[in-house]
């Protein structure tokens, strides 16, 4: 059998959405494993924020997000490899159970999504922690980078498809009570940024492990970061 | 002249078919319907493709283009890069019943299985509702019923694990989420509907010719409301405590 055989065919494909995934998890593996560091020069890593305690909970507010769904059942699983392809592989032969199996469990995602919305104003501590350096309220590029990160998580937590049920996607009627109304505008605003998941979603990853990487940077070195305003 | 080519399947209804192929002359704006429109009536008679509208209003013209469901009168041809040949096959999710038509009359036993619209008890009339309530239902209500998306589906098209397939979700995601009815049809649907099935890879919501969101729209929050019903340990603690039966 050739290795082409092998290899399922969507790994053989330029897929750069399923390959910049691999290769963000797999940085993101690896700073927090293999070369775990805290943070440096006031500013905190946001792997490290608020603590390593709970990334497992964050790791499983992604990997049960929709978006991130879409991407391993497709590319990974190959349930469907794609919408157009005629003779799929194997067709009836590959066992699958979908969301009814095993994969009940992203039925969680609302309470990992809890968890994770928790944590977020942690991010803008660090953010605001990362203000002031050596006994001044400095801005730093670095503390723009941060922003920049801690926006991105925060508009993609509050783009959920659970977010979105609970605050209004739930009720049938949004002009019944004042409660509903309210939910109702704000689930009509949240709808627009909902429609964006999931590249908010590849856009916030991608955030988070270049801030680490930047913060890395400066650790190992190299002259990146330079003050913008000092007060 | 130009030509455009085509390699359509041709079937008695019985066993594999084979693929014949067309060159049919060109002509501004022409669509896929329209070429195979010219080789009924000019190059094979005995053609058989279905059609009513030919305004992407039917649903009639179903078929897969290059292996992608789409309707026949909405695709052009130029679209499709007119140095390739062009496939057209029917819908395979369905049993052929002839060329490219095929027969998904299955559909129709499932609609009659949703739960009907039941209205709310103690509504006074006329029943007053705005326009905003109802949004969600009316997108769902423009489908054409061409079920390009359950052709789609890879659950529908490969596994016979008994999912309704998207169509019948935003068939009752609409009732579902109308002010005036009274069930919660996402107890039907996770429980015996088969939506669990579903992994949301949105292949339903691509194809849709109406540009419903499928997915988004109705699959995901019927998902989370039975999430609410099914998975939710608070809600279903307090049933425990309470002795009631989930
Ligand atoms: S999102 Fe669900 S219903 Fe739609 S095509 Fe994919 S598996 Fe089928
Ligand atoms: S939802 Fe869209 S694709 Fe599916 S049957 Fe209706 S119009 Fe066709
Ligand atoms: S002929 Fe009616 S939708 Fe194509």
């Amino acid at each position: 059998m050739s290795l082409k055989k092998i290899i399922p065919p969507e790994f053989l494909e330029p897929n750069w959405r399923l390959w910049s995934f691999v290769l963000l998890i797999a940085l993101g593996i690896l700073a927090l494993f293999a070369f775990p560091m805290k943070g440096y020069d006031g500013y905190i890593d946001p792997f490290y924020s608020p603590t390593v305690v709970i990334l497992p909970l964050i790791g499983l507010f992604r990997l049960t997000c929709y978006a991130f769904r879409k991407y391993y059942h497709r590319h990974l699983f190959g349930h469907p490899p794609g919408c157009s392809v005629s003779e799929r592989l194997n067709e009836a032969k590959r066992a699958y159970s979908g969301e009814t199996g095993f994969f009940r469990v992203e039925n969680l995602h609302r309470y990992f999504m809890y968890f994770s919305a928790a944590i977020l104003p942690f991010f803008f501590y660090d953010f605001y922690l990362s203000l002031f350096w050596q006994h001044s309220l400095a801005l730093r590029f670095g503390s723009l980078f941060m922003l920049a990160d801690t926006l991105a998580v925060t508009i993609w937590v509050f783009s959920c498809h659970s977010v979105r049920h609970i605050i209004g996607g739930r009720l049938d009627c949004f002009s019944c009570t004042f409660a509903s109304r309210l939910g109702g505008s704000v689930f009509k605003f949240q709808s627009r940024l909902n429609a964006r998941h999931e590249a908010l979603a590849w856009a916030s990853l991608a955030l988070i492990i270049a801030a680490d990487l930047y913060i890395r940077a400066l650790a190992a070195g190299l002259p990146l970061d330079f003050t913008i305003l000092v007060l | 002249m130009e030509k455009v080519r085509l390699t359509v399947y041709r079937s008695s209804g019985e066993g594999r078919g084979r693929f014949q192929e067309f060159s049919v002359p060109f002509e501004e704006g022409m669509t896929v319907l329209g070429a195979m429109r010219y080789v009924e009536q000019n190059l094979d008679t005995t053609l058989a493709v279905r059609w009513n509208c030919k305004a992407a209003r039917c649903g009639s013209c179903a078929a897969e283009i290059n292996e992608r469901p789409a309707l026949m009168c909405k695709t052009r041809v130029e679209s499709l890069g007119m140095d390739s040949t062009i496939t057209v096959t029917p819908m395979k999710a369905y049993p052929n019943v002839r060329d490219l038509v095929s027969d998904p009359t299955e559909n129709f036993d499932i609609s009659g299985r949703i739960p009907a619209f039941k209205p709310k008890k103690g509504l006074k009339k006329p029943w007053v509702f705005y326009e905003r309530d109802v949004e969600r239902s009316q997108e769902f209500r423009r489908c054409i019923e061409c079920f390009l998306c359950q052709d789609t589906c890879h659950v529908v098209r490969e596994h016979k694990s008994g999912y309704v397939g998207p169509r019948h979700v935003i068939e009752a995601a609409a009732l579902d989420m109308h002010p005036m009815d009274a069930l919660k049809r996402h107890v039907y649907l996770n429980r015996e509907a088969g939506l669990g099935f579903c992994n949301i890879t949105k292949c339903c919501q691509d194809v849709c010719p109406e540009h419903i969101r499928i997915t988004d729209n109705a699959i995901i929050p019927e998902k989370e409301r039975g999430a609410d019903v099914f998975y939710d340990p608070l809600v279903y603690a307090i049933k425990r405590l309470k002795g009631e039966n989930k």
